[in-house]
């Protein structure tokens, strides 16, 4: 561990990086669009170079010390990314000349494919009908979503120069670590900057290839091998569904450029009029693709097992980016949808799909979070259901597009691209906040079982029963983590909607629209919305457990005492996210990007006022609206809040003092009394909890039943059958073989012998067929 | 003038005489003289022909497989010497490296 202060000047090498993107904009004069392409290209570059070099420089102490095994590289590959991300938002949003609604660019066609088509009865090949562009889609959800996998890369990659970097375990294995992460940002850029639907899919099994490698980090744990082999193939069940969605797309539009599709997606291929039953199955199958990236239900036992990985990767994949890539599906089909603008009709029953998942996923999830002890099992339930609230959001806003109530519509999918930025943020800083948590806590044990070994004989065990990640290991950890406590309290109120901090805005306006799409459309959405309305007080309850059980109360090991926030590079990524989290929910509501993000044609970000959107967060005009606003924050703000209180409120030690709003917070997390829930603790549906439900096991049974007698009937006919017949053509050819041998017996005579009954029998031949 | 099939009798004489010493005899030498009865028997047949059909192919014929002839024996004659050389007899009896 170095001092913090002596490390800044080894971000020297970035800053060739960082210039990238003035130069070109003041001494080249590049528009941004066109520099866009290097977003993905340049940290292409880097991905090999940091593998290669790592490789031969491996062990070497500069490369450790100065370039931190290649996260240098890649941060200045980041880094790049992130001021060109930048310079296009920019432009966008002060509205340059350059850009209209969308903003398409097409260097070069990339691949041109023969089409097959049958005219009358004659099947014919028509050269070049399809043709497969390089290009760049730019409206104003891609930027949302291109500024937040880029800055959480650059802030994570920031965060892992200290988390991994100052790790024994990790010695020497980082290039693989910074490689993997920057391979996993080539894809996530390049999905979400993608202009047709297959290289959004190619950069899609990317990042699902880069979850796969770095869940499998360490690869040599079982638990962590395992874990990597459900998650990828969980998510490969889905990305079948993603290609026959794709291909069924492709028969109806001929294409898959978003420009063709997107323009008038009633049309299909030669002018025909698209029927809603075929677009609704190739709708559902792209859906199914999306829930298995995003982990939904029934795809979403893979995402708690990813924790196995190192807390860089949970913090950026599977919390703030990769697992978002699924929403971006969802909302790349509005389009097909909006019956305002050339939309289809009658998809209602795919919309009600949408949301009837992510209601049940939000609610399932929030429930097994109540009684998880790993505090990244926490944040991984908890992110399944804040991106489940993400999804009800979109299933609303689609359904209501579908019925051509597009005001409200492209509201409540602006809302939820805007919680997706706001969770996105906060979920990233929890996971962060979480692994500053474990390091020092690991660290601090292996300090505490040092100084034990200078007294005892027992060595060898080196973690034994201890889980760093083990809330009931912690407590008390306020007074010695200030900054980690103080970003971990952001972030968890972000995620419970605590009114006027980050997730509020964005949530308030998903459950609102939930219920009115109940209320005043369509019934059946009256499941969704009760179960995001009683998810809201469940977030409010397992995100204060969390942190009450690792902030409050009294030390529950004697490590917490050891504990110190000193790892460098960890607090910075904290500090900048613990500021967009308070402050940048307010900031972007009273620009109105809801409106903003959810109809990009039309709207503008503008200053809304202050009163107004404030009255339009809790006293909007639709009484029933007002009630749902009021009962959620009831439900978030307080009874969950105080429920949690109740079971793991409490006061630290005496004698240590934490920050004044921190320390105020837990004061008042103690005075709600204690209650004793050991009972409630042992009953058969806390333990259905904790054994997730029992998906895992129903999976498990369901695979065993299924899928390993036929995999072991393959095996059979295999070896037995395919093998058995070529084995059998090669035996009994080696039987021959030795009877043939036996004529051959290097004598000359019998030689002569032969070439004489040969040319005998030839004659006698030749004689008999001329008579 | 002698019949042509009296001819092509000798030949057929002169050929099994050939191929019965070349089965028979161990000796690597007298097999290689009698491979050249043979072939001679096959040229007297071609001499034959080519007079009773007035035809110059025939005597063409002749002409080249004799130089072929002379040209294997002197392969022939090499090979024998290699074998003694190596193997120190000419017997076709204990010759049988090609086995198997």
């Amino acid at each position: 561990m170095g001092d913090s202060k002596n490390e800044w000047e080894l971000l020297v090498p970035i800053v060739p990086f960082l210039l990238v993107a003035p130069s070109l904009k003041f001494l080249a004069g590049w528009e941004s669009v066109e520099a866009a392409f290097l977003i993905v290209v340049v940290p292409l570059l880097t991905f090999p170079a940091i593998l290669v070099v790592g490789q031969i420089y491996n062990g070497n102490e500069t490369w450790k010390q100065r370039y931190k095994e290649g996260g240098i590289f890649g941060l200045g590959a980041l880094s790049l990314s992130l001021s060109i991300a930048i310079w296009i938002i920019y432009d966008y949003v002060v509205g340059s000349a350059h850009f209209e609604a969308h903003s398409v660019v097409d260097p070069f066609s990339w691949l041109t494919f023969d089409v097959i088509e049958q005219t009358g009865t004659q099947w014919e090949v028509s050269t070049g009908f399809a043709d497969i562009g390089v290009g760049v889609w730019i409206d104003s959800v891609t930027l949302m979503l291109l500024f937040v996998a880029t800055f959480l890369c650059f802030l994570i990659c920031w965060f892992s120069l200290g988390y991994m970097n100052t790790d024994k375990i990790n010695e020497d294995s980082n290039h693989r670590f910074y490689g993997e992460f920057v391979l996993f940002a080539i894809g996530m850029f390049g999905m979400v900057l993608a202009d047709n639907f297959l290289w959004l899919f190619i950069f899609w099994e990317i990042m699902g290839l880069c979850s796969y490698l770095l869940i499998g980090f360490y690869y040599w744990k079982d638990s962590a091998a395992y874990a990597a082999k459900k998650a990828f193939l969980t998510t490969r069940v889905g990305d079948v569904f993603l290609v026959v969605g794709l291909l069924m797309l492709y028969d109806i539009y001929g294409s898959l450029d978003f420009a063709v599709l997107f323009d008038n997606p009633s049309t299909g291929v030669g002018g025909a009029v698209v029927e809603s039953g075929e677009l609704n199955w190739a709708l559902i199958m792209l859906f199914i693709g999306a829930v298995g990236k995003s982990a939904q239900f029934p795809l979403h036992v893979w995402l708690p097992d990813a924790m196995e990985g190192p807390t860089p990767v949970s913090a950026l994949i599977h919390a703030a980016t990769m697992v978002n890539a699924g929403l971006y599906l969802v909302v790349r089909m509005v389009p097909f949808v909006d019956v305002h603008v050339n939309g289809v009709a009658g998809l209602e029953e795919f919309a009600l799909t949408v949301a009837w998942i992510g209601g049940i996923t939000a609610f399932m999830a929030a429930a097994i979070a109540f009684v998880q002890n790993d505090i990244k099992k926490v944040l991984a339930y908890s992110t399944m259901s804040q991106l489940a609230y993400i999804f009800t959001g979109l299933g609303a806003g689609l359904l209501f597009l579908n019925i051509d109530e597009h005001h409200a519509g492209y509201f409540v999918i602006g809302a939820s691209m805007f919680h997706l930025f706001n969770h996105a943020m906060a979920k990233g800083m929890l996971f962060m906040a979480s692994g500053s948590v474990i390091h020092e806590v690991h660290h601090a044990h292996d300090h505490v079982r040092e100084l034990s070994e200078k007294y005892s004989t027992n060595e060898g065990d080196d973690h034994g029963d201890f889980d760093p990640q083990d809330m009931r290991n912690m407590g008390g950890l306020a007074a010695r983590m200030p900054v980690t406590a103080t970003a971990m309290m952001l972030g968890s109120m972000s995620i419970i909607g605590i009114p006027l901090i980050g997730g509020f805005w964005s949530k308030e306006g998903i459950i609102a629209e939930t219920w009115a799409a109940c209320l005043h459309e369509e019934p059946l959405m009256l499941v969704p919305a009760v179960l995001v309305l009683a998810t809201a007080g469940m977030t409010g309850f397992y995100m204060t457990r969390m942190w009450l059980m690792t902030f409050a109360g009294p030390p529950k090991s004697e490590v917490v005492g050891h504990v110190h926030e000193t790892t460098p590079w960890i607090k910075e990524p904290l500090i900048i996210l613990s500021v967009i989290t308070a402050l940048g929910g307010f900031a972007l509501a009273l620009l109105g990007a809801s409106d903003y993000l959810g109809d990009p044609h039309h709207a503008e970000l503008s200053y809304h006022g202050l009163l107004d959107t404030l009255e339009h967060a809790f006293l909007p005009e639709d009484s029933y609206l007002r009630l749902v606003g009021w009962t959620t924050m009831l439900l978030a703000m307080v009874i969950g809040p105080v429920i949690a209180s109740r079971i793991h409120g409490g006061r630290l030690i005496d004698g240590v003092e934490a920050s004044p709003l921190v320390s105020w917070l837990v004061d008042l997390s103690s005075r709600f009394g204690s209650q004793d829930v050991s009972e409630l603790a042992d009953s058969q549906l806390a333990e259905a909890l904790q054994r997730r439900l029992y998906f895992d096991d129903l999976y498990e049974v369901a695979l065993a039943k299924t899928a390993i007698p036929f995999a072991a009937f393959s095996a059979w006919f295999d070896a037995n059958v395919i093998d058995g017949v070529i084995k059998q053509i090669e035996s009994n050819s080696a039987t021959g073989s030795v009877q043939i041998r036996r004529i051959t017996t290097g004598s000359a005579r019998d030689y002569i012998l032969m070439a004489a009954v040969g040319m005998i029998s030839i004659f006698a031949l030749l004689w008999g067929v001329s008579n | 003038m002698i019949e042509a099939s009296w001819i092509a009798g000798l030949g057929v004489i002169l050929f099994s005489i050939g191929l019965l010493g070349a089965f028979t005899r161990k000796n690597a030498i007298v097999v290689l003289m009698c491979i050249e009865v043979m072939l001679n028997a096959a040229n007297l047949n071609f001499v034959a022909g080519a007079s009773h059909y007035s035809d110059v192919d025939g005597w063409v014929f002749t002409a080249i497989a004799i130089a072929i002839a002379a040209a294997e024996v002197a392969i022939g004659l090499a090979i024998l010497l290699s074998l003694y050389s190596t193997q120190e007899t000419i017997s076709l009896e204990e010759a049988n490296l090609l086995r198997n």
